[in-house]
């Protein structure tokens, strides 16, 4: 038997093309090359795609290495600190203060230290993404298990095999909630970097297509930016049901 | 007693933080030109103060995360009713929300300038792009997650369906959306000074980056502390809102303690 299609079925695809409608509607009747309608922005995709790729593909590959380099250092941190009881709730505080911080305010002050070049513009990335990391290892780890660690003290594991064999898997769904705001915290400050310090990447195209007045190539690229991260969080989410999900059904257990 | 004894640790977590910096300023490790003692922060500050920059900045900074967090806040309940009355727009604005959703505000700056220019409305727009989703997921969630029982004995009593979303359903829910609107808070700050930063007319935004760029160092790190202080603010801000708007899930919590 077919399933009856209820009229909500077809609303993922009907909605946004009704949305597009109205848009292209009101451009329309406007008329001004400040509000370009959806066909404009279409053509200006198909004009300027070679270009968004190639400076979308800069950007992303800053955010990839800042993100690497947060990672590599705040996950082994964050667990190392959420262990060490004492230290941990010392840097408590500063890391309070830290996630208060917006992350583009980290751009005029990294810009005092490291310049405006690429290394700086990493710099300010993997600082961005640093903290979210670090604030959710350290939770994981601060809240681990009291069985598991009694598990691990029978097996006689040195304090370095727990840390790498307890905590990081048990800290892992929710460094996962850490990657994906961390992800977008890099994208914002890169972002922000390159339309401030401007050499190249998707801001500066953006900020060139502003000062030309090329609305429609403005929001091609913003298009790609919003895909980008689109396809970034559903990868996370993806990974998350396919590595962790012994997590997942150990809450549908406990419901 | 344990308000005091929060406040207290609170106060020693600042001290900390300030003596750590302190220590490190003074222990020659970076170049004290790079990073300036407590003392000299503050100094920036005060003249910061002394010539009005700095108030008259964080109030125009305040005032729009302000405005702009009550509006996404507002605008959020109001999706995430509509999404609960209709299934067709709760499942169509789900595809544009999550393609509207990992936008960075830095990237809409430049565009939304030229449609809505450097005053109020720029950053309105620009914080409801970022922050609505805080209060609209959270609240859609809550309002399905509320219990058939509590809906039926409103149905029982004669309510109409409008009553009962007003009255039942949307009460139940607040709780969660205040969560929601947490998190919108430090959102919204983040898109208000990304926004002052780029648009580059005033906010506190404008002014971190002009004293960076004209290599005022203590003063940019006094208004690094600044924006943070602001995300205190605002976060206790939202609490108030939440215990005077949902007194009785903070009771009746406190209370099962």
């Amino acid at each position: 038997m077919i399933p009856l299609r209820k009229p909500a079925d077809y609303a993922p695809i009907l909605m946004p093309l009704i949305v597009v409608a109205i848009w292209a509607l009101a451009a329309a009747s406007t008329s001004s090359p400040l509000f370009p309608g959806p066909a404009k922005v279409a053509q200006a995709i198909w004009h300027n795609f070679s270009t968004i790729m190639v400076q979308l593909g800069a950007t992303l590959t800053r955010v990839v290495i800042g993100f690497a380099v947060a990672a590599a250092i705040t996950v082994p941190l964050g667990i190392m600190l959420g262990r060490l009881r004492i230290i941990g709730q010392l840097f408590e505080p500063v890391m309070d203060m830290l996630a208060t911080l917006p992350p583009p305010a980290i751009v005029p002050l990294v810009m005092l230290f490291a310049g405006t070049g690429d290394a700086a513009k990493i710099t300010m990335i993997a600082f961005a993404a640093a903290i979210p990391l670090l604030m959710n290892t350290y939770e994981a780890s601060k809240t681990q298990n009291e069985m598991a660690n009694l598990v691990a003290r029978s097996l006689r594991l040195s304090r370095f095999e727990t840390m790498l064999r307890v905590d990081l898997p048990a800290a892992l769904p929710m460094i996962a909630t850490g990657v994906r705001m961390a992800v977008a915290a890099a994208l914002l400050v890169s972002v922000t970097s390159e339309i401030l310090l401007a050499t190249d990447g998707i801001g500066v195209f953006l900020q060139r297509q502003q000062e030309n007045f090329q609305i429609a190539g403005g929001l091609a690229g913003i298009f790609f930016i919003s895909l980008t991260g689109l396809v970034v969080n559903t990868l996370i989410l993806a990974f998350e049901k396919r590595w962790l999900f012994w997590h997942y059904r150990a809450q549908e257990d406990a419901k | 007693m344990t308000r005091a004894l929060l406040w207290s640790r609170g106060a020693v977590s600042l001290i900390f933080v300030l003596a750590l910096w302190q220590a490190v300023a003074l222990s020659g490790a970076v170049p004290a030109k790079f990073f300036p003692g407590i003392p000299a922060i503050i100094d920036g500050a005060r003249q910061m103060i002394a010539t009005g920059e700095l108030p008259r900045n964080e109030i125009l900074t305040l005032g729009r995360a302000l405005t702009g967090l009550v509006l996404a806040s507002v605008a959020g309940i109001a999706l995430a009713l509509l999404s609960d009355a209709s299934p067709f727009f709760d499942r169509g604005f789900r595809t544009i929300s999550s393609l509207l959703q990992p936008v960075p505000p830095a990237a809409v700056v430049p565009m939304a300038i030229f449609a809505l220019g450097l005053g109020i409305k720029l950053y309105i727009f620009i914080i409801l792009l970022v922050s609505i989703w805080g209060p609209y997921l959270n609240g859609a969630a809550a309002l399905r997650a509320v219990p058939r029982e509590q809906i039926l004995t409103g149905r029982m009593l004669g309510l109409s369906p409008a009553a009962i979303m007003f009255r039942i359903k949307l009460p139940a829910a607040m709780p969660q959306i205040f969560a929601g609107i947490r998190y919108a808070a430090a959102v919204s700050l983040i898109a208000v000074v990304v926004a002052e930063m780029l648009a580059g007319r005033d906010g506190i935004g404008f002014l971190l980056v002009r004293k960076s760029f004209s290599i005022r160092i203590p003063e940019t790190y006094a208004l690094m502390f600044v924006t943070m202080f602001n995300g205190v603010l605002l976060a206790l801000l939202v609490n108030l809102a939440r215990r005077v708007l949902t007194g009785w899930h903070v009771r009746q919590t406190g209370a099962s303690k």
